[in-house]
């Protein structure tokens, strides 16, 4: 799961001389290692039509000769890169050049792709098309856990969100292909709802100045980007199957492209199944998961100015939650709290999902065009519309528990005009973008609603220009968001009545950004961001018994915008041809920052006495540490240590933050064989063996009386990965086979909630098969 | 299709949308709400009659619940019945019905701090398990404490000591927890 090599390949074509004969046609070219320029010896190349296959040598030359005239697909795979398909028409002998980014030195998460990599500040991490496959039975934010500052908060293992440098749900924005995913982002218990098998890339900007996309945003985003249609006039596509035995889960996946001339189209699909999931001891009874996701891409040119692209998606997801994490008051949560297995706890596996549930649908349509002014000025135009329906099922009286006890709809309408002008040294991105939100609890739950019905309207404007010069490049930016606000709340006291608020929120965001590049393999860059984020409904309205924690949440109307500033200073090097490492230090001082703060107050009602929680503001600060490293001990050998540090304080109070991930270690052992291995005259390729092994450490920075129990202890994960490829003769396998928690050990997680309950997931092994067309 | 037609399809899109105002939401009926909680004691003499009860007319929130303690007689039985209801609904809607028909799903317990003061099931489920609308209360001698009654939905009723009264390994989730201060004289 560490070989992420991002696979870059520039291939020029050159015909050299043109001969009318048939079938006498070569075909040869060079590899070379983008990253070092050198020739890369053992690139595996194949021609799927004729199954001819060869090996580059010592020079990275390969060579086939005697091919006739016709269309012809040649397959590169290397170990540690991901397997790329080009595309010949061949009418002549031809030469390809062609470049692998592919050193084993480098560090998987550090994407250096030429223009990209020169034109921002962004401290951008990617996860590649590779990993994403390859782990196709996790879900976004477990994927996006594998970079380092990044972690999980969770309500068990199925329902799980994203945190990156300690910020989520309402302060870490979301961009699925671009769009700022809209829904009820709000809850700690609510999934993204995204398919990242329909992505080919993931990427996380940690820094602050990706002014460029609409969200509250105080600093980090995360990306989820479905890749162009290739250029391919054939039908080309990836099924993938996977099984797991933690949970019974099963899954397929479908893609499919083809760049005809009409119109260029891809299809995405995602079927997954999985039951009851397993401590080391004993089942989680109802906590299985369904999910069946499609999504279409078309793109479209008029011609070398003006093209269009389409992008439907749907994902519609059943979550099962843990029956014995559903407590009603403090006794149910006390008595919860100090059972050693969760009450409702079955003997055996089910794929029965049963209330408590989550039942999700999300739906995109994005509409974009592109239109070039001339060749160095750029206009974009999106339009994309969202639908967001969740409901989520209680345990209920009267046989009302298949009526949703939350039921909240969301539609939103996005727009924008964006100008982009790249000249040699200067590039200017400016645009403008309006975004409607209209959020409405369906009637008939028989339940005062938790949010109130809202209708927002925004109006965003930024201006980013970057500049370099010699080894520097120079980064500035700003960004204006007006939003208007109308909220029809519910009031809690008899009669009840209609309560109306209109906000308007005025936030403004800028960074400053520099790379001053040493050398080849040197660079530091340093970010400073600062940003606004106005409360959210949640913090501002919301009124009432948050059942899942049981205890009561009041928002506060007069809560005041957050104001954050963000410093991030990084340093990547390569020591050596062996050793390279990057480090990764930030500090964010947010000002007026949102939380949940718990009162002296206890409440009573007819079902007991609960906690009550109101939303109150303070000054807090979060700082930390990303480490990462690599260092090969031969050609075929390295390891990738990683480490992050990370602390939040609420400096009003002096008290820790709550929520706040424990700091982390992990490390891993890679063994790549650089040679195929026959069997029965077929060739297993990319022959890749990995052990890795992970150190949660306890999170110390945490007062007792700032959490329900203690917290939990520090955690050691081993585990275990085998991949390999092998080409048959029309199609390209790639098989995994995993095993994560290898010696079955129990442990808790500070950062899943279902720890109060329930231990975490026992040992899973997993097996992927992959086969491309 | 141009790039002025679709700026203008684009500028028509928006200002077809710029609504700015929220419609009114429907005020939900708040379905399962038990604002009233009745425990009627009558002494076997049919001498006296103790009513504890519990009130809270808005739900959570809002203004705080009346509670309604009593007095009890010492050396005394009493049968004690229970009575649900959501006076929110208009007529008062009766709960106590709804739990006797989902009986196997609900069961309620009782707790008291008063020396010698013991409540005992005199009803049962279709299953033959306690459920505790009605109750029979002795009372031994003079003191003072609290009586605890909490509704338990979806109780392990077959789990260890909870037919006997034991709320320890009941789980489930609680629909009410109510506590009355008691005087024994």
């Amino acid at each position: 799961m560490y070989n992420k090599l991002i696979v870059n390949v520039l291939f020029l074509l050159l015909p050299i001389l043109s001969i009318a004969q048939d079938c006498t046609f070569r075909l040869n070219g060079q590899v070379l290692d983008s990253g070092t320029g050198l020739p890369l010896e053992f690139v595996n190349l194949q021609l799927t039509e004729t199954l001819a296959g060869t090996t580059t040598d010592s020079t990275g030359h390969f060579e086939f000769q005697d091919l006739c005239h016709g269309d012809y697909h040649l397959v590169l795979s290397h170990i540690g890169c991901q397997s790329q398909k080009i595309f010949v028409h061949l009418h002549s002998d031809t030469s390809l050049s062609l470049t692998l980014d592919h050193t084993v030195n480098d560090l998987h998460y550090i994407e250096v792709t030429g223009k990209s990599a020169t034109s921002s500040t962004l401290r951008l991490e990617t996860i590649s098309e590779q990993d994403i496959t390859d782990n196709a039975h996790e879900n976004l934010s477990n994927m996006l856990e594998s970079i380092v500052g990044v972690s999980t908060l969770k309500n068990g293992s199925g329902i799980s969100k994203p945190v990156v440098h300690g910020l989520y749900g309402n302060r870490l924005t979301i961009l699925n292909n671009g769009i700022a995913q809209s829904g009820q982002q709000w809850g700690n218990d609510h999934s993204p709802e995204i398919d990242p098998l329909v992505a080919n890339k993931i990427k996380v900007i940690k820094g602050t100045s990706a002014l460029e996309y609409v969200g509250g945003n105080l600093g980090s985003i995360v990306m989820i980007e479905p890749k162009k249609i290739i250029r391919e006039p054939h039908l080309h596509g990836r099924v993938g199957y996977f099984f797991e035995s933690n949970g019974l889960g099963n899954g397929l996946n479908v893609q499919m492209q083809k760049y005809a001339p009409s119109v260029a189209w891809k299809i995405n699909g995602t079927l997954k199944k999985s039951g009851d999931k397993k401590t080391p001891n004993y089942f989680l009874n109802n906590t299985g998961s369904q999910e069946a996701n499609f999504a279409l891409q078309l793109e479209k040119s008029f011609n070398d100015h003006f093209s269009y692209d389409l992008y439907a998606s749907t994902f519609n997801t059943e979550l099962g939650v843990l029956r014995g994490s559903h407590i009603s008051n403090t006794t149910n949560l006390e008595e919860a709290l100090s059972r050693d297995v969760p009450f409702y706890t079955e003997e055996t596996f089910s794929y029965q999902i049963d209330a408590p549930k989550q039942k999700v649908n999300h739906h995109l349509l994005k509409l974009h065009s592109k239109y070039f002014l001339d060749e160095e000025q750029w206009i974009d135009i999106t339009l994309a519309g969202q639908l967001n329906d969740r409901k989520e099922f209680d345990i209920r009286r009267g046989g009302r528990t298949d009526t949703p006890a939350l039921s909240l709809l969301q539609t939103s309408i996005f727009a924008e005009l964006k100008y982009q002008r790249e000249l040699e040294l200067w590039k200017i991105k400016s645009g403008i973008q309006y975004n409607n939100t209209n959020n409405s609890n369906t009637p008939g739950t028989g339940i005062l609603p938790l949010v109130p019905d809202y209708l927002s309207n925004e109006i965003g404007t930024f201006f980013i220009l970057s500049r370099v010069r010699n080894k520097s490049l120079f980064d500035i930016g700003l960004r204006y968001n007006f939003i208007l606000q109308d909220v029809a709340t519910i009031s809690r006291t008899l009669p009840r009545e209609i309560i109306r608020y209109e906000n308007i929120f005025h936030n403004v965001n800028s960074s400053l950004g520099y790379t001053y590049t040493f050398s080849k393999n040197q660079a530091l860059t340093a970010n400073v961001g600062f940003g606004m984020r106005n409360p959210a409904i949640n913090e501002l309205y919301s009124s009432g018994l948050h059942q899942g924690v049981s205890s009561i949440e009041e928002g506060d109307v007069n809560l005041k915008t957050e104001e954050a500033i963000k410093g991030i200073l990084e340093y990547k090097s390569k020591l050596s041809s062996k050793i390279s490492f990057e480090a990764l230090f930030f500090y964010q001082r947010i000002n007026d920052y949102i939380f949940l703060n718990p009162q002296d107050e206890i409440r009573l009602t007819i079902r007991g006495a609960f906690p009550v929680f109101k939303y109150e503001q303070t000054n807090a600060e979060i700082y930390g540490l990303d480490f990462a490293s690599r260092i090969a001990f031969s050609k075929s050998l390295f390891t990738d240590l990683k480490y992050s540090f990370i602390r939040g304080n609420d400096l009003s109070n002096s008290l820790p933050l709550v929520n706040i991930p424990a700091n982390n270690l992990s490390a891993n052992l890679v063994y790549q064989l650089d040679k195929t291995i026959n069997i029965n005259n077929k060739q297993l390729e990319n022959f890749e063996f990995e052990i890795n092994g992970q150190y949660v450490f306890e999170q110390a920075n945490l007062l007792p009386e700032q959490d329900f129990v203690a917290v939990p202890n520090a955690y050691t994960l081993l585990g275990m990965k085998l991949s390999s490829d092998l080409q048959l003769k029309r199609v390209r396998l790639r098989l995994i086979a995993k095993v994560d928690n290898l010696l079955n050990t129990t442990y808790r997680d500070y950062l899943n909630r279902q720890r109060y309950f329930a231990d975490d997931l026992g040992i899973n092994a997993s097996f992927t098969i992959n086969v491309k067309f | 299709m141009n790039l002025k037609s679709l700026i203008a399809v684009l500028i028509i899109v928006i200002l077809s949308l710029n609504s700015c105002k929220k419609d009114d939401p429907i005020i939900e009926e708040p379905v399962e709400l038990i604002t009233t909680l009745t425990y009627t004691l009558t002494s076997s003499d049919g001498g006296s009659v103790v009513v504890l009860s519990f009130q809270d007319l808005d739900g959570d929130g809002g203004n705080a619940p009346v509670i309604t303690d009593g007095v009890l007689n010492a050396n005394t039985t009493y049968t004690g019945v229970l009575m649900l209801s959501n006076e929110q609904a208009s007529p008062a809607e009766d709960i106590t019905e709804e739990i006797s028909e989902e009986d196997e799903e609900h069961q309620f317990f009782f707790q008291s701090t008063v020396a010698g003061l013991n409540i005992s099931y005199t009803d049962q489920d279709s299953d033959g398990n306690p459920l505790g609308l009605t109750t029979a209360l002795t009372t031994t001698d003079a003191g003072s404490g609290t009586i605890n009654i909490v509704l338990r939905h979806e109780p392990a009723k077959s789990a260890d000591g909870v037919s006997g009264g034991d709320i320890t390994n009941a789980g489930g989730e609680t629909d009410i927890e109510v506590t009355f201060n008691v005087d024994v004289q």
